[in-house]
């Protein structure tokens, strides 16, 4: 094939995507140091830092502009989200800014006011999904970050979408603690009283799946070049490691699945903008999630064993991410989940 | 003849119905889904079909005889091929010489060679490998000499695909010892029938003889078949491995090869085993990821933007993924493996694809090579 010279628009899009990653990057750079400070705390966030993002309009990214939203895409909160993932921020922003167009009048405003910090609890995709019946829900949710600094709940159930607070009748919350230092938790609903949300929770679910996605694209990028820049300093036998071409061809292996990983979290977060619902949408999802999952995981795995011993030691700042990936990974279908979704999905289009 | 219309003007979606029912009306349907490379006796009629449409040079210019069509409508156009089974022609004039004569070439060159490329009246096969010259393809040492108006060629060129079919080569030669190697490395057409020019074809391990070992000995050409300067076709050369880079890292060899492993799932009545659902959904991943890298690629240089050395990494995911498909192909036909015939009497043929799987991950550079390129120029790694 051929390449004829062609003259096209700058493509605007692109450009304000690289813009707010840029300005997002810029924001975050440095923060996994209080990343780091903050694992093994309770709630495993900073209210100061939740607020000063807010105060950035992140969490009114997805609010529509005739809301006094920002009125962006998915593409833009993936950007946001791959930095987050960059930096190893804490501070759960990204789900919040996807369900806050979904929240009552009153309970949005007290999330954009920061008043309360209002999260949603999307079932995982084997498990049952809770049952809401006359103002109340019933049921088992697990896999929720950040749970405990969340004054209530956005929780998925089979009949739609159901706010719960936290400190609501019949409200079990359960945390269990992971290797990245934060806390997952499960929560178990009795009757639990619950103001009944016009939402359609599954949409915001595979919304939810790809910001995962781009999340761990941006932890696996960090790893990335965390690693790379540790092969042209570290020495032996008198040479960067860097040199030998077995570590480079390695580092090429990783690079092209972070290509991959890229592409797929792009083409799914401009499908689902340019309309894309159903089927088709949860393909490209399914795509990107476990294109993403197994990156990730490839990714930081390989970082360590590029970085030798000092890889596993919690000193260095790559085990954080290695360990990031093993918990966001799985969250909201792991890659066998998404994988075989992903193939029915494809087979039943043809 | 040519085509009045630019199709870039239609929408993707018509461009696709047009051609697909064009292409399914004109393709000759005894040719379709060959399980080795046809030689140009075998692939002329469809050549000649193309050629009389207008359709032959999709990527050149319009003024030039092509179709002038975006790199998008080129993939769509490559798709409806694959889809319908067409077999590749003998292109090297219509995808490597062409084009870069179009952009080097002097006026009389163009008009000289081009219409004889769109007309079939010259088949091109490219002389770049040497045996000592693979991977390392600046350190050839076929030698042209200049001997008053001409120039004097000897030495050996070998992996020329098809020069059993054409009736001239595209040479990259060594000009001048002197310095760094590549500077010392030019372009020169020469035809086949020149006095000293003999062709050995190669069997491979399809007992198929698609390559060929060419010689020279003291050909004579005459100064005006040098195309670009004197000691400056090493970053012709270049620019065009980067378009070739492009077309060897388009999905359609794993595309191919993964509808073939799921026809193989329904021959064998695999189709619901689980262990043959998990390495299909796995390469339906890795099919669709490499799509949506090939897509971002192809948007980049729409726009504009410089694409440098990564392009590479399109044609080491494609060929490697095309390979591991192949090999699950084999691995599931059991004691049908080793079979040259298709399992189902048509396109169906997994030993075929396994073993064309091999040389793609070698040609073109082989994939080794294309990673030390990356590593040193994207990643900037020492060394």
């Amino acid at each position: 094939m051929d390449i004829p010279v062609l003259d096209h628009a700058p493509d605007e899009r692109a450009e304000n995507l690289r813009m707010i990653s840029e300005s997002a990057a810029g924001l975050l750079q440095g923060d996994r140091r209080r990343a780091r400070a903050l694992r093994f705390s309770d709630p495993g966030f900073e209210h100061a830092k939740w607020a000063a993002l807010a105060e950035m309009g992140w969490l009114m990214l997805r609010l529509p502009q005739a809301d006094d939203g920002l009125g962006m895409g998915l593409s833009e909160l993936c950007v946001i989200a791959r930095q987050t993932g960059r930096e190893l921020v804490p501070e759960p922003v990204v789900m919040a800014a996807l369900i806050a167009p979904a929240l009552p009048l009153a309970a949005r405003d007290d999330l954009l006011a920061c008043r309360r910090i209002l999260l949603p609890a999307f079932a995982q995709p084997s498990d049952p999904l809770p049952v809401l019946r006359d103002g109340r829900v019933s049921g088992r949710v697990r896999g929720i970050p950040m749970a405990a600094g969340a004054d209530g709940f956005l929780v998925q159930t089979g009949s739609g979408a159901a706010l719960v607070d936290s400190g609501a009748a019949g409200m079990g919350i359960r945390l269990d603690p992971c290797h990245d230092g934060s806390k997952l938790g499960s929560l178990t609903l009795t009757d639990t009283p619950a103001e009944t949300v016009a939402t359609d929770m599954i949409r915001l679910r595979e919304e939810a799946m790809l910001a995962l996605a781009a999340e761990l694209l941006g932890v696996a990028e960090t790893a990335f070049d965390l690693t790379l820049a540790y092969l042209k300093e570290r020495r032996q036998f008198d040479k960067p490691i860097g040199a030998f071409q077995a570590l480079q061809h390695s580092m090429v292996d990783l690079f092209m699945e972070l290509s991959l990983m890229r592409a797929t979290v792009g083409q799914a977060a401009t499908r689902l903008d340019d309309g894309a619902t159903g089927d088709s949408a949860a393909a490209a999802v399914s795509v990107a999630k476990a294109r993403c999952t197994e990156g990730a995981s490839r990714i930081t795995r390989a970082a360590i064993q590029l970085h030798g011993g000092i890889g596993y030691t919690d000193e260095a700042d790559i085990g954080l991410y290695l360990r990031k990936a093993m918990v966001l990974g799985g969250l909201l279908g792991g890659e066998a989940f998404h994988r075989a979704r992903a193939l029915s999905l494809a087979e039943a289009a043809q | 003849m040519t085509e009045n219309r630019d199709l870039n003007l239609l929408s993707d979606a018509d461009f696709r119905s047009e051609i697909r029912a064009w292409i399914e009306a004109n393709y000759p349907p005894e040719l379709r889904n060959p399980p080795k490379r046809l030689h140009l006796r075998e692939n002329w009629p469809w050549y000649q079909a193309l050629s009389e449409k207008g359709w032959i040079a999709p990527g050149w210019p319009r003024e030039y005889g092509g179709l002038g069509l975006s790199p998008t409508k080129q993939v769509i156009w490559t798709e409806e091929l694959e889809r319908h089974g067409c077999a590749r022609l003998n292109d090297h004039g219509l995808t490597m010489l062409g084009p870069l004569l179009i952009r080097y070439g002097t006026e009389a060159q163009k008009e000289r060679f081009l219409p004889r490329i769109l007309s079939g009246a010259d088949i091109w096969c490219q002389g770049y490998s040497e045996p000592g010259a693979g991977s390392d393809l600046a350190a050839l040492r076929t030698r042209a000499e200049r001997d008053g108006e001409e120039w004097v060629i000897n030495g050996q060129k070998t992996w020329t695909t098809m020069a059993n079919d054409a009736n001239w080569i595209f040479l990259l030669v060594r000009t001048d010892t002197s310095g760094r190697k590549q500077e010392g490395i030019s372009f020169l057409l020469v035809p086949m029938d020149a006095p000293g020019v003999t062709v050995r074809p190669i069997l491979n391990l399809e007992m198929h003889d698609e390559f060929c070992e060419v010689f020279f000995d003291n050909v004579r050409v005459p100064l005006e078949n040098l195309v670009g300067a004197v000691n400056k076709g090493w970053s012709m050369a270049k620019a065009l491995l980067g378009f070739e880079r492009l077309f060897l890292g388009s999905p359609r060899q794993a595309a191919f090869a993964l509808a073939r492993l799921t026809d193989l799932g329904r021959h064998l009545g695999l189709s619901d085993d689980p262990v043959f659902q998990d390495r299909l959904s796995r390469h339906h991943l890795d099919l669709e990821a490499h799509k949506a890298l090939f897509a971002d690629f192809l948007r980049k240089i729409e726009r504009g933007e410089a694409v440098g050395a990564e392009i590479s990494v399109l044609k080491i995911i494609q060929s490697e993924l095309f390979a591991r498909i192949t090999e699950d192909m084999l691995a599931f036909a059991g004691p049908d493996a080793g079979l040259t015939e298709a399992l189902d009497g048509d396109a169906l043929n997994p030993s075929a694809l396994y073993l064309q799987a091999r040389p793609a991950m070698i040609y073109g550079g082989s994939n080794e090579i294309q990673r030390n390129i990356i590593a040193k120029a994207v990643l900037g790694l020492p060394g």
